[in-house]
């Protein structure tokens, strides 16, 4: 790539160039005269080189829509070059043209008239050059990919190369030398493939997220509580205290940058980067919270704003007031993101010289001069080097993350790349702001419109660049942008127009998103009219036709009626409906209108839309859009047609499914579950019919299809259903809402939040022993208990040689431990194996594992196999003390002998670490151990069980594992009275530990389908049973250790468990109960759970719809789930929040932890809606939200 | 020591095993194919091969990998020699900024190593879970249309 400042310098070139102060007077140069402006003040447009090859610079960037391949079409043509030897440079901050942002679709339009005009004028200073050097005159020359020949067929010709072999020519730019006339185009105007899609298919493209510095660190940055907002006192205001220390173990940190409430890390690695972000404690201030912003309409109507009349014709009231009919109707448009499917990424290198930032913005000048102020340095040691990024359609977080990352390189003086998250895009990024559209109007006697009196309110500005306002370098003070009058004049000739815009701050951070204002605005024009040819009994596409007199949007709205086959119809409902589906179609016609008022137009667009609606469930379905464009000379039809493609799609989106919600802290729609788009199987057959008009100026093509989209689709529910819908997103809970009004749901009285004391409690074992001995303490049984004594010392040995054991006495013993669990209970430091140290937190102080390795003093290396096998199964520790029953003995004393003497040997193979744990110190009078003796001799039956000669070997085996080493009872067996497991009816039952459910393992399982034999052999060999489900929790390490447990045990466990199911199904019939649920509840659409339906179809059905996508990884299916099934949402809870980072087998792939992107709101509403649709059959769980706020809060004593 | 197959060269990564697969493709291996769009599974813009299934790599731990063979849009086909699934998103332009294209590639190609004759229900069923915000659907659908025909005459051939 020829950089513009490069060509200043270069030999061999000619050059096009704009003086500053802009084009004036024609002042061309003589060939090959040196420079006459300074090289500091010029704008390269257009460099021909030796080499054959152009250059051209455009000031717009690429923002996804291939406008590099259009320009280079222009280039080519004009210069009669081959298209292969354009190069397109856009955005280019040094030295090239600076042509503002990349908005409103301006870049054909018109900063490229300027590069057409170079080349033109290129083509006939060279073409000059050649006549001299054939000794021709100009007009017997032709010039064809470069090459100039005399057009009578002789033999000399001369290539633009050969002309340009020394010597520098500058010539300034002539905005008068003459155009090609298009009847000699051959290169625009053709279908031409876009250069940049081969490399960005086979991951050879360079997007700014893949730009690599040598030395690049990576950082992150921790935006504020007050998500969205960024205007007010509190903004740049409101950090309290930063605690480093909560990130000091993070390996790889290298910073933490706090400038106000700008806050940033930055770490050798990318995770380094994520960890250190996620875990960084701060505190901030409070701040005043939002207002509802769900509906917008009362907020906008209720924030101050200032009139600005665009018209006024006078006495529109009086003749609305005089009117046969006169209407008022009010529209509204809700706020809307830009979505960028990438969020925002920088690189920045900040140097004692000065700074260089790869960015992906819009508009690198406007981000030149913001950096330079936040950093207090001059313009020029700022330069920006552009990449493209992910579609933007407006102004999103591309300028932010630059400033974050400018920040953060200075900071620690190397280059940084600063990825933003999905949840900072969504939730910072600037909004389409809402909107609010006040029609007024009537009809006369004869239907003839009376008047049209307009009103629109848009909250929004340019949004300045975060870092400046949370630094406090420019001050929080929302100003006001005139960007609300969009299209704004009505297209129809009406009489008597007054037209108004009330110009306002922003409510929340908002800025252009496609289509600005004038998608709402004609959103409320476009249905307006529809409402006034219903009100007069007339076609509305003839009834638009009747009044307007713009002979290209009539031309354009009859080819569009007649490609779809408009049936004209004076009323809605004329399509027959099927059953519940009700057939509807509407049209809409719009021109966009952009830039500073009164405007320019862009392409006129048109479309006729095809719905369904289904009226008992709500579901709109676009099945068809005929879209019409007419956008002058297309450059690359090609491109057009694509544009129109994702005009059509983008709008669909967000007429039917698009809408930000928030909460009092701000925008709470942070992933693609809160903030749903449309997905592949929604998108409808689009007939695209573009009007010829190569004679015509070309027009910007970015947005125009956008605009009729909303009224379009409103008129064709209209027409399905009669009833007006006059606010999108159209979405089925408020089209059912509409047409079979509802009561509304019961009010949630503020009694429900209350908090944890209504939710039947069912005590952690451990609060539970502790809270019984303590009882017995004060009773003053206690004293009695405390005296009774341990059983005295067994002598201390040498450690074993571990060499005298046999491989397979090792290997078994291995397999033992892993049964028991040893690992997971006796990890020690940094993971390392059987050093103990692992905490048990409980509210009477910690239980710390032991040291199980044979070091003689910290482990239990001078313990003999009797000491080992004592602490096994009498719980007492080799110098006679009793060790709390957080060790299982009661379940280990089952275990047989030939299996501990393994595990002895095993262990004292193992390596010996000297590590000391933490003593175990509980407050009085926990710690007083003695009381154990009281507890053993009450609870503890040591000894194995005798096998019962009536059952398999399997069964007995999988009894003793089952009930011994495994102490599977220890956490799914209730407790007590005094702490001990319940047997009987309530062994492995179901318990709660440690803030999850153990679910019963016997026929009390509220799984739906029963467990069989082979699930349950499925579950322990894999954490699969794929009629029940992952293990999740606790269960992921107790089965990817049984992975070194001989299959034949894992057997046994099966068998034995399944003979605990009084009612279990053979495995076919089971196969068939789980398919007969799994039909059920996919045709289940809960009422009342839109919300929860919203998240769970975008966030969660991908991994676990039946007929999601193949993936990677296990499905589990939420029809089957236990969890979902459970009296308890906590399990959901723990998972939704947490995800499952390790599985118990590596097959079954991971789950993301939700808890940075969803409210508790947000999980709440899920969870309602997967028990409503899976588990139809069990009543809904009480005070969602309540759970949800204590399990994040980590409270797990319910 | 994590040990894996990428594009057909085994690494040996000293890398923490919790680390998303998609920080190793990218960072690491400097792989420039799978991007990185929500790391939470939902819109597929990270989307790999894992011994030939499509995975989203934003939210696979790269431990779980240890010993597979993961395939990235730079080990299907290079421009001079494309995979027809490749060729058939540049035949139909499939692409408007191109961000969510590895994955819409990635997943058709997956589709069509378990299904090569799918219909349109099924494409549309299979690419439900990845996003793309500029569109370009119409085209990615005609390019899965076409990528289906190519590969079959790939394998008849
Ligand atoms: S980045 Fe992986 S699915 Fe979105
Ligand atoms: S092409 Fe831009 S997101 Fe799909």
């Amino acid at each position: 790539m020829l950089h513009a400042r490069d060509a200043l310098t270069r030999d061999g070139v000619l050059l096009i160039y704009l003086p500053p102060h802009g084009g004036g007077p024609i002042q061309e140069e003589p060939a090959a005269a040196g420079p006459q402006q300074p090289d500091d003040e010029v704008e390269v447009f257009l460099v021909v080189d030796r080499d054959g090859f152009v250059t051209g610079y455009n000031g717009h960037v690429d923002l996804g829509t291939g406008i590099g391949t259009a320009l280079g079409q222009i280039v080519a043509e004009e210069l009669d070059v081959a298209f292969e030897h354009v190069r397109i440079v856009l955005g280019e901050s040094d030295k090239a043209p600076n042509q503002g942002a990349t908005i409103a679709s301006e870049t054909i339009q018109v900063t490229a008239i300027p590069l057409r005009q170079a080349a033109a004028q290129a083509r006939r200073h060279l073409i000059s050059l050649a006549a001299e050097r054939l000794d021709v005159r100009i007009d017997e020359l032709d010039v064809e990919n470069g090459v100039a020949r005399r057009r009578d067929g002789g033999n000399a010709s001369v290539s633009y190369a050969e002309l340009l072999r020394d010597g520098h020519i500058r010539l300034a730019l002539d905005p008068t030398v003459p155009l090609k006339a298009t009847a000699h185009y051959r290169v625009v105007g053709q279908r031409q493939p876009r250069i940049d899609i081969p490399a960005k298919a086979t991951g050879q493209f360079t997007y700014v997220h893949d730009v690599r510095l040598p030395g690049m660190l990576h950082g992150r940055v921790v935006r504020p509580p007050y998500a969205g907002l960024d205007a007010g006192e509190f903004v740049g205001n409101s950090l309290v205290a930063v605690d480093r220390t909560s990130i000091a173990h993070v390996p790889g940190l290298i910073a933490v940058v706090v400038i106000r409430d700008f806050v940033g890390v930055v770490a050798e690695r990318e995770e380094q980067a994520v960890e250190a972000a996620a875990k960084l404690r701060l505190e901030w201030k409070t701040w005043p919270g939002l207002s509802d912003l769900d509906r917008p309409e009362q907020t906008l109507r209720a924030a101050s704003s200032r009139p600005r009349v665009l018209l006024d014709e006078g006495g529109s009231a009086e003749a609305i007031a005089a009117a046969a009919q006169p209407m008022r109707r009010t529209y509204v448009w809700p706020y809307q993101m830009h979505g960028s499917i990438g969020p925002s990424c920088s690189v920045a290198d900040f140097r004692q010289d000065g700074l260089t930032v790869w960015s992906g913005t819009q508009n690198p000048r406007m981000l030149v001069t913001d950096l330079a102020r936040l950093l207090d340095l001059p313009e020029e040691r700022i330069a920006i080097v552009r990449h493209e990024a992910a579609g933007c359609y407006g102004r999103n977080c591309a300028d932010d993350v630059g400033a974050d990352a400018a920040l953060l390189s200075r900071a620690v003086g190397r280059p940084v790349r600063v990825q933003l998250s999905r949840e900072q895009e969504h939730a910072w990024e600037p909004k389409g702001a809402a909107q609010v559209m006040d029609v007024g109007g009537g009809l006369d006697a004869e239907g003839r419109p009376v008047a049209y009196d307009f009103a629109t309110r848009y909250p929004s500005n340019a949004a300045p660049t975060l870092a400046l306002l949370l630094t406090g370098t420019i001050p929080a003070v929302p100003n006001v942008l005139q960007m609300g009058d969009r299209t704004a004049i009505p297209p129809y000739l009406y009489p008597k127009r007054r037209v108004v815009v009330h110009d306002m701050a922003p409510i929340v951070r908002a800025s252009w998103l496609r289509g600005v204002s004038a998608m709402p605005n004609s959103f409320a024009h476009e249905s307006f009219v529809d409402e006034l040819a219903t009100a007069a009994g007339v076609d509305p596409v003839a009834y638009r036709l009747r009044h307007l007199d713009d002979t290209r949007a009539i031309d354009l709205i009859k080819t569009v009626a007649e490609k779809a086959g408009w049936v004209p119809r004076t009323g809605p409902q004329s399509l027959p409906p099927d059953g519940d589906v009700l057939h509807g179609r509407g049209f809409a016609y719009a021109v966009y209108v952009h830039g500073t008022f009164p405007g320019t137009a862009a392409a006129w667009s048109a479309w006729v839309a095809d719905v369904s609606v289904n009226r008992t469930t709500g579901d709109v379905v676009l099945s068809r859009v005929v879209v019409g464009q007419d956008s002058g000379l297309m450059i690359n039809p090609a491109g057009v047609e694509h544009q129109i493609h994702g005009n059509v799609i983008q709008s669909t989106s967000r007429v039917l499914k698009e809408q930000v919600t928030f909460d009092r802290t701000g925008v709470t729609s942070r992933e693609w579950g809160g903030y749903p788009i449309l997905t592949f199987p929604e998108v409808p057959a689009i007939d695209v019919v573009m009007v010829p008009r190569p004679d015509e100026p070309p027009l910007g093509v970015g947005e125009s299809a956008s605009v009729p989209s909303a009224a379009a689709i409103a008129n064709a529910i209209f027409d399905a259903t009669g009833v007006r819908f006059r606010e999108p997103p159209f979405t089925p809970d408020r089209i059912l809402a509409a047409l079979n009004p509802l009561p509304p749901p019961a009010k949630i009285s503020s009694g429900d939040f209350s908090p944890v004391a209504t939710v039947p409690r069912s005590q952690k074992p451990w609060r539970r022993w502790f809270g019984l001995v303590g009882a017995a303490m004060a009773g003053g049984l206690g004293v009695a208990m405390a005296m009774l004594p341990g059983r005295g010392m067994i002598a201390p040995i040498t450690r074993p040689d571990p060499s005298v054991y046999a491989a397979a006495t090792l290997a078994r013993g291995r397999a033992v431990a892993a049964l028991g669990n040893c690992f997971g209970c006796h990890l020690g430091p940094d993971g390392t194996a059987l050093a103990g140290g692992h905490a048990l937190a409980t509210p009477f102080g910690t239980v710390y594992a032991t040291n199980i390795t044979p070091d003689p003093f910290a482990g239990i290396g001078a313990w003999s196999y009797p000491a080992f096998e004592r602490a096994m199964r009498e719980g007492l520790s080799r110098d006679g003390h009793h060790l709390y029953p957080a060790h299982p003995y009661t379940a280990f004393t089952r275990s047989s002998d030939a299996d501990l003497q393994s595990l002895y040997a095993y262990l004292m193979a193992q390596p010996a670490l000297a590590h000391v744990p933490p003593r175990t110190r509980l407050h009085f009078p926990f710690n007083l151990r003695p009381l154990l003796a009281a507890w053993n001799t009450l609870f503890l039956r040591s000894g194995t069980l005798a096998p019962d000669p009536s059952r398999s070997e399997a069964w007995n085996r999988g009894r003793e594992l089952v009930e011994g080493l495994g102490h599977c009872s220890a956490c799914h067996s209730p407790r007590n009275a005094l702490g001990a497991e319940q047997g009987g009816e309530a062994h492995l039952a179901g318990a709660v530990v440690d803030g999850w459910e153990a679910p019963a393992l016997t026929n009390l399982s509220k799984s739906p389908v029963p467990w069989t034999e082979a699930e349950f052999y499925s579950y322990l060999s894999t954490g699969h049973a794929p009629l029940h489900g992952v293990a999740a929790g606790p269960m992921t390490a107790v089965v990817a250790e049984l992975r070194v447990v001989p299959d034949s045990d894992r057997r046994a466990m099966a068998t034995y468990l399944a003979s605990l199911q009084t009612s279990s199904l053979p495995q076919p019939q089971a196969e068939s109960l789980a398919g007969t649920l799994l039909v059920r509840t996919a045709g289940i659409s809960p009422e009342a759970t839109a919300a929860g339906e919203r998240i769970y179809a975008g966030a969660c059905a991908t991994c676990h719809e039946p007929n999601g996508p193949a993936l990677f990884g296990a499905r589990p299916l939420l029809a089957l789930n236990t969890s979902v099934h459970s009296a308890r949402p906590d399990n959901l809870i723990h998972v939704v929040l947490d995800g499952i980072a390790t599985p118990a087998h590596p097959d079954l792939g991971a789950m993301p932890g939700f808890a940075g992107s969803f409210s508790d709101i947000q999980v709440a509403d899920l969870l309602r809606y997967i028990r409503a649709r899976f588990a139809p059959a069990e009543p809904a769980w009480e005070n969602l939200d309540s759970n949800v706020a204590r399990i994040r809060a980590g409270d797990n004593h319910s | 020591m994590i040990h894996l197959t990428v594009n057909g060269t085994s690494h040996a990564l000293d890398v923490q095993p919790d680390v998303p697969l998609l920080y190793v493709l990218r960072n690491d291996l400097q792989l420039n194919g799978p991007k990185y769009g929500c790391g939470l599974g939902e819109c597929g813009a990270c989307t790999v091969l894992v011994d030939g299934i499509a995975a989203r790599s934003c939210v696979i731990p790269l431990g779980i990998m240890a010993g597979r063979s993961v395939t990235t849009l730079e080990g299907l086909g290079t421009p001079e020699a494309l995979h027809p699934v490749q060729q058939a998103f540049i035949d139909a332009q499939a692409a408007q900024c191109g961000y969510c294209l590895n994955g819409m590639i990635m997943t058709v190609t997956a589709l069509l190593n378990r299904n090569p004759s799918p219909n349109d229900t099924e494409i549309r069923a299979e690419l439900r879970g990845n996003l793309c915000r500029c569109g370009a659907h119409v085209e990615i659908l005609r390019a899965a249309h076409r990528a289906a025909t190519l590969v079959r005459r790939d394998r008849a051939a």
